[in-house]
């Protein structure tokens, strides 16, 4: 571990700036789904500048505080304050509160990345919603026009119009779709926003990242005995939906939905296709901002060949140089490697090894 | 009476309808709970749960066992008369009098369900004719030969008139599957008409063969069948001698027996918005949510070409009458030109800045009108590209029909507009300024009109407009169950009383909200019906046994002579009063001596339905007990048309005043039958609401037992206080609350003023009443005025799915 620490240190030599760390994650036991998860994170800088800023002026001594927010906080603060560029670290607290909290997680049962990434995005929104609703009434109560009963308060707690907050990860992970429905009849459009913190997306054999999105927002009509109730027209009338992205994320992270469930088999079974990822990725299926551009920067990578068992590894892009985390290991690898982690265009080819959760940040024109 | 037996003898306490001591009765026949009712509501506009155990009606064998969805029964509520539309006019279509002593006629489809004849002058429109059969919107209609007048509608019908005659309609097609959109015709080979609709069905039908008498090579029934096809739409001899059999759509069972089957053009993989045809029928053009433009022989029904440029739905075809271009008008704002010859698209006009729906030509092919969803109506030049506003109309345009130097204007509003057009000499038109030209790019129009230079219309004001009235856009049942709130297309708010098909109250142009505010009523009563606005009017629909849910007290609908607990079922009126005049008409044909069964349900059919019913009394006969209740009146001078169907032939749409008398159970449903004619209505499972009466928490009175009570939903507190006085009063056990006591008011009615009704007041009552003590009810800490109902105190004051719980006290200071 040593040695192959030196190595990388090495082959790192000085092209990466002073403050920048890379350690290895050690495994508990089939959690190489947490630390793949874990290494995308850290390399994605707006979200890991801001946790750290979060904890320090967070600080909690008691760790009756503890949670899954200060628990990945320690993480990485740990991680970026080492002294040696490179090296292991054991994400024990980390693991342990995730267990702690989840019970899908505590088992040594192979764990999907995704769940994971969306169980504990999730969980820090909840958090910090928490927290930020804490202080709000905390501040109502203490300004003098508050009346010292604290009925208002209850009832703003609990009041229907609980106004969104929008937090740090909020403004990192979260999109809006709206969901248009087009009365054929009238051709009148109703629209539903929705919110999202990823996308998941269905996959073809040999397709694009841009085939998928085009196909995960291509129109669908509601017609024969699903039709639609139109407003305008009182009464049922043919329609067509789509989904279309209407505010894009800073962080846009898609998720392939390579795990399938076959009813034939009836079992998942895993999708081996080729999906092409490109480093760069125009969004033009959007509603403003005709065309929106993101640079990738981290791939969660699914090695096997089956749903239940295999291996989780991570490629990173920092500061222009592709890496490779596979839990206590990190490699250098070229660019052109990236491609390797498509997927194989045959069914039984020997590569298993396929981009599963991609993550792009948003290009500031 | 009955009512009265049938209680008695399911709940043995019951005089004709305490409070009910349940206390000891281990298995209640049903669950009474409200939670139940909610929930079946809920179900009800769901789709259909079917509660009845209906034995299969006879000769439906297969499938007896099975519950199934019963057939409903819908009214509608037209508050105007027969001579205007009440929602927005789909389709038109003008006819040129071949004689110069008749006038021209304009014939109207609507989203009401009807069409509408008008016969033209100069410079009037008078309705001449109302053609009621289509259940849904009419979705468009053409004229072919033999003075047919061929619809099709959103019931997936097409349908064939005698279109000079008072409204009959000669046949009725269920070819289609789903809503027919549009229609075609050949101008000189009148025989051919074809009927697209969604899910790309297109047929083409030889009018001729299609309406042929029915062959005399069917067997006999079919025979008497044939004789009487249409018999409700045309009036039939009055045959006492003679059971005719009826059928309102025996043109279904006509046209399938007969085996005429029209061709069908396959190939279409989406919807059908559009069709043309030119003049001779040999060719046919289709267009819908493919995109594409396709051509048709209609001759054989294979497609000869394929022609692709729109970018979204087509909404409107054209042929040239040679048959050799076409013009489309496209969702996506263009109309193309086409050449067939060539195959290809030679012209693309941007003219429009949103969908068009509508084209026209003049009988040159060399200019065309275009209207659609930005309200406006132009006329371009093909060859010149020239274009220029005619007109805008304040709803979008739906369909355009040029008559004499005018054009006949189709929108989503009930009136329709008739504009200059001179399509004889179009140059006029140009001439009076105001054009531009047509840009062969979508959007460069709109940007056009974006920046500012939007075109002038040449007319301002129509020529002449047939007046509709503004169909209701927006509903809300209030709580009474009895009153609809509704808003129409100008924003006028009423309020109407469904069990009579009258607006009792106009607000004018006040919020709808507001008014939904104003009107709350602290009351509960089961959802008895349904109800929609698609056609303009207020659809209410029955469905059983739900709609026989609802009751309210004879004394509160102002009946008189009833004793007080006397109870009217809103469902079993309102079917009475709708079908007042069936059952005079019947009594009439039938003779008022012939059994109720006679020469109309066969007798299998009726054993069949006792069995089915056997939780009911059968002892009903609609002689006898027609006077129980006056059925509810609706109004003569607009009745409504009922919707329904029966075991055969689909469903149908008559006023309730034309109805024939002879309309049996292959014409209604079985359930309406059973109700009107022999008073049975099915076992009603949410009519009562059971509870528990306990004294309040530090009160010394007990009185009654702890247990388990049941009393009909619409019950009032004051005779849960009434119930509470008596047995503190007479002091007696619970269980002494027998059959005798419970009959005592009938037997000691002279006496004793009925004022307390069914609290079984006992003789020995009567000099100690001015002493009563006072009680109070409460349920949730809450004190309940006496006028509110069990069933609003468990939605209002108790608010949990849990049974009841109620307490009493006495009135302080007493």
């Amino acid at each position: 571990m040593g040695a192959a620490g030196s190595k990388l240190e090495k082959a790192l030599g000085d092209q990466f700036p002073e403050g920048e760390r890379y350690f290895g994650l050690e495994n508990f036991g089939n959690t190489c789904y947490c630390n793949s998860v874990l290494q995308a994170l850290y390399f994605c800088v707006p979200f890991r500048e801001q946790l750290l800023e979060y904890y320090s002026n967070n600080k909690s001594p008691a760790d009756a505080d503890e949670n899954l927010l200060t628990c990945l906080a320690d993480l990485f603060t740990q991680i970026s304050s080492q002294k040696r560029k490179t090296g292991v670290i054991a994400p024990k607290r980390f693991v342990q509160r995730l267990r702690k909290q989840n019970e899908i997680f505590r088992s040594f049962m192979h764990q999907d990345a995704h769940e994971f990434l969306n169980y504990l995005l999730n969980e820090l929104v909840d958090i910090l919603e928490k927290e930020a609703r804490a202080s709000k009434s905390d501040q109502e109560s203490s300004s003098p026009s508050e009346k010292i009963s604290n009925g208002p308060n209850n009832m703003s707690a609990n009041g229907p119009q609980k106004e969104p907050i929008v937090t740090w990860v909020h403004k990192n992970f979260q999109g809006i779709l709206t969901n248009e429905t087009r009365c054929l009849r009238c051709e009148t459009v109703t629209a539903r926003d929705e919110t999202f913190l990823d996308l998941s997306l269905d996959i073809e054999q040999n397709s694009s990242i841009t085939s998928c999105l085009k196909n995960f927002s291509s129109t669908e009509t509601l017609n024969a005995e699903d039709k639609f109730f139109c407003d305008k027209c009182c009464s049922l009338q043919e329609a067509q939906k789509r989904m279309k992205i209407k505010k894009p994320p800073h962080i846009l992270v898609i998720h392939l939905k390579r795990f399938k469930f076959i009813e034939q088999l009836g079992r998942y079974k895993k999708l081996s296709y080729r999906v092409v990822f490109p480093l760069e990725l125009r969004l033009s299926n959007t509603v403003e901002d005709a065309d929106t551009e993101y640079s990738l920067f981290a791939v969660v990578v699914h090695v096997g060949s089956g749903p239940n068992h295999g291996h989780y590894v991570s490629l990173v892009k920092s500061h222009n140089h592709w890496l490779f985390f596979d839990d206590e290991n990190v490699e250098m690898i070229e660019e052109s490697a990236v491609q390797t982690f498509f997927g194989a265009a045959q069914e039984y080819s020997s590569n298993t090894d396929h981009g599963y959760i991609l993550f792009y940040e948003r290009l500031v024109c | 009476m009955a009512d009265r037996q049938r209680l008695g003898a399911r709940l043995v306490l019951a005089p004709s309808e305490p409070i009910i001591f349940l206390g000891f009765s281990p298995r209640l026949p049903y669950p009474l709970t409200s939670t139940v009712a909610a929930n079946f509501v809920v179900n009800f506009f769901g789709e259909g749960i079917s509660m009845m155990q209906r034995v299969g009606s006879a000769g439906n064998t297969s499938n007896s066992l099975r519950p199934r969805k019963e057939k409903k029964l819908t009214y509608v509520l037209n508050g105007a008369d027969d001579t205007k539309h009440c929602a927005g006019i789909n389709c038109l279509s003008l006819l040129n009098s071949l004689r110069q002593d008749e006038c021209d006629y304009l014939f109207t489809g609507s989203r009401d369900g009807t069409l509408k004849r008008w016969a033209l002058a100069e410079d009037a429109a008078a309705w001449s004719a109302t053609f009621e059969s289509h259940v849904d919107w009419v979705n468009d209609a053409v004229l072919a030969g033999g003075n047919t007048l061929v619809s099709c509608s959103s019931d997936t019908t097409v349908k064939a008139w005698n279109f000079l005659s008072d409204g009959t309609c000669t046949r009725t097609f269920r070819q289609h599957s789903d809503y027919v959109t549009c229609l075609a015709a050949a101008e000189k080979n009148s025989n051919i008409v074809a009927s697209g609709g969604l899910g790309g069905e297109v047929f083409i039908w030889d009018l001729e063969a299609a309406l042929a008498p029915l062959s005399k090579s069917n067997d006999a029934a079919e025979d008497e069948c044939s004789n009487s096809v249409n018999s409700l739409e045309s009036s039939l001899p009055c045959n006492g001698l003679q059971p005719i059999k009826l059928s309102i759509n025996s043109s279904q069972n006509a046209t399938q027996s007969q085996g005429y089957v029209p061709i069908a053009a396959k190939g279409h993989k989406e919807s059908v918005y559009a069709l043309a045809a030119n003049d001779q029928g040999t060719l046919l053009v289709s267009g819908g949510t493919e995109k594409v433009v396709r051509v048709w022989d209609p001759r054989t029904g294979c497609k000869t070409m394929k022609l692709k440029g729109h970018t979204d739905n087509i909404r409107a075809l054209l042929l040239d009458s040679t048959g050799r271009f076409c013009l489309s008008g496209s969702s996506d704002s263009m109309i193309r030109l086409w050449d067939l010859g060539q195959q290809r698209c030679v012209h693309s006009y941007a003219v429009h800045t949103d969908s068009i729906w509508a084209l026209a030509s003049n009988p040159t092919f060399s200019h065309v009108y275009s209207g659609g969803r930005d309200l406006s109506l132009y006329l371009t030049d093909l060859s010149t590209r020239e274009s220029v506003l005619l007109c805008t109309e304040e709803h979008p345009i739906l369909q355009l029909g040029l008559h004499d130097d005018g054009v006949w204007v189709a929108t989503s509003d009930s009136s329709v507009h008739r504009w200059p057009a001179e399509p004889h000499n179009p140059l006029k038109v140009f001439q009076k300024g105001g054009s531009f030209l047509a840009g062969n790019l979508s959007f460069s129009r709109a940007r056009v009109s974006l920046e500012g230079s939007t075109p002038v219309p040449v007319y301002r004001e129509p020529s002449l407009s047939i007046p509709g009235i503004p169909g209701i856009v927006q509903h809300e049942i209030l709580n009474n169950k009895r009153h609809v709130l509704t808003k129409d297309t100008t924003g006028s708010v009423k309020l109407w009383e469904i069990t009579r098909g009258v607006v009792i109250e106009n607000y004018g142009e006040v919020s709808f909200e507001q008014k939904k505010e104003d009107l709350f009523e602290m009351v509960s009563i089961p959802s008895w019906y349904s109800v929609d606005s698609r056609l303009g009017s207020l659809s209410v629909h029955l469905e059983t046994p739900q709609c026989f849910s609802a009751e309210m007290y004879s004394a509160d609908l102002n009946i008189a002579g009833k004793p007080e607990e006397d109870k009217v079922n809103l469902a079993h009126e309102t079917l009475k009063g709708l079908l007042a005049c069936w059952l005079t008409k019947r009594k009439q044909r039938f003779g008022s001596q012939a059994s109720p069964n006679g020469g109309i349900l066969s007798g299998k059919d009726m054993s069949t339905r006792t069995i089915s019913l056997s939780r009911v009394d059968v002892d009903g006969n609609a002689e006898n007990d027609s006077t129980v209740h006056p059925p509810f009146e609706f109004s003569a001078a607009s009745p409504p048309p009922v919707i329904t169907e029966g075991s055969h032939g689909g469903p149908w749409r008559k006023k309730i005043t034309e109805l024939y008398g002879t309309e049996d159970e292959k014409d209604f449903p079985w359930w309406v039958l059973d109700c009107v004619l022999y008073n049975r209505l099915p076992p009603r499972e949410n009519t009562k609401c059971s509870f528990y009466l306990h004294p309040c928490e530090g009160s010394t009175l007990q009185i009654i037992k702890q247990g388990k009570l049941s009393a009909p939903r619409i019950l009032r507190i004051h005779k849960v206080v009434n119930y509470v006085i008596e047995k503190m009063v007479l002091d007696k056990p619970a269980d002494s609350m027998n059959v005798d006591e419970t009959f005592a008011p009938g037997m000691s009615g002279d006496q004793i003023p009925p004022l307390d009704g069914d609290t079984s007041l006992l003789p020995g009552l009567k000099p100690r009443q001015n002493l009563k003590p006072s009680i109070e009810i409460l349920c949730n800490n809450q004190v309940l005025p006496p006028d509110m109902s069990l069933a609003t105190v468990r939605a209002y004051v108790w608010k949990k799915p849990e049974d009841l719980v109620l307490n009493y006290r006495m009135l302080q200071g007493w």
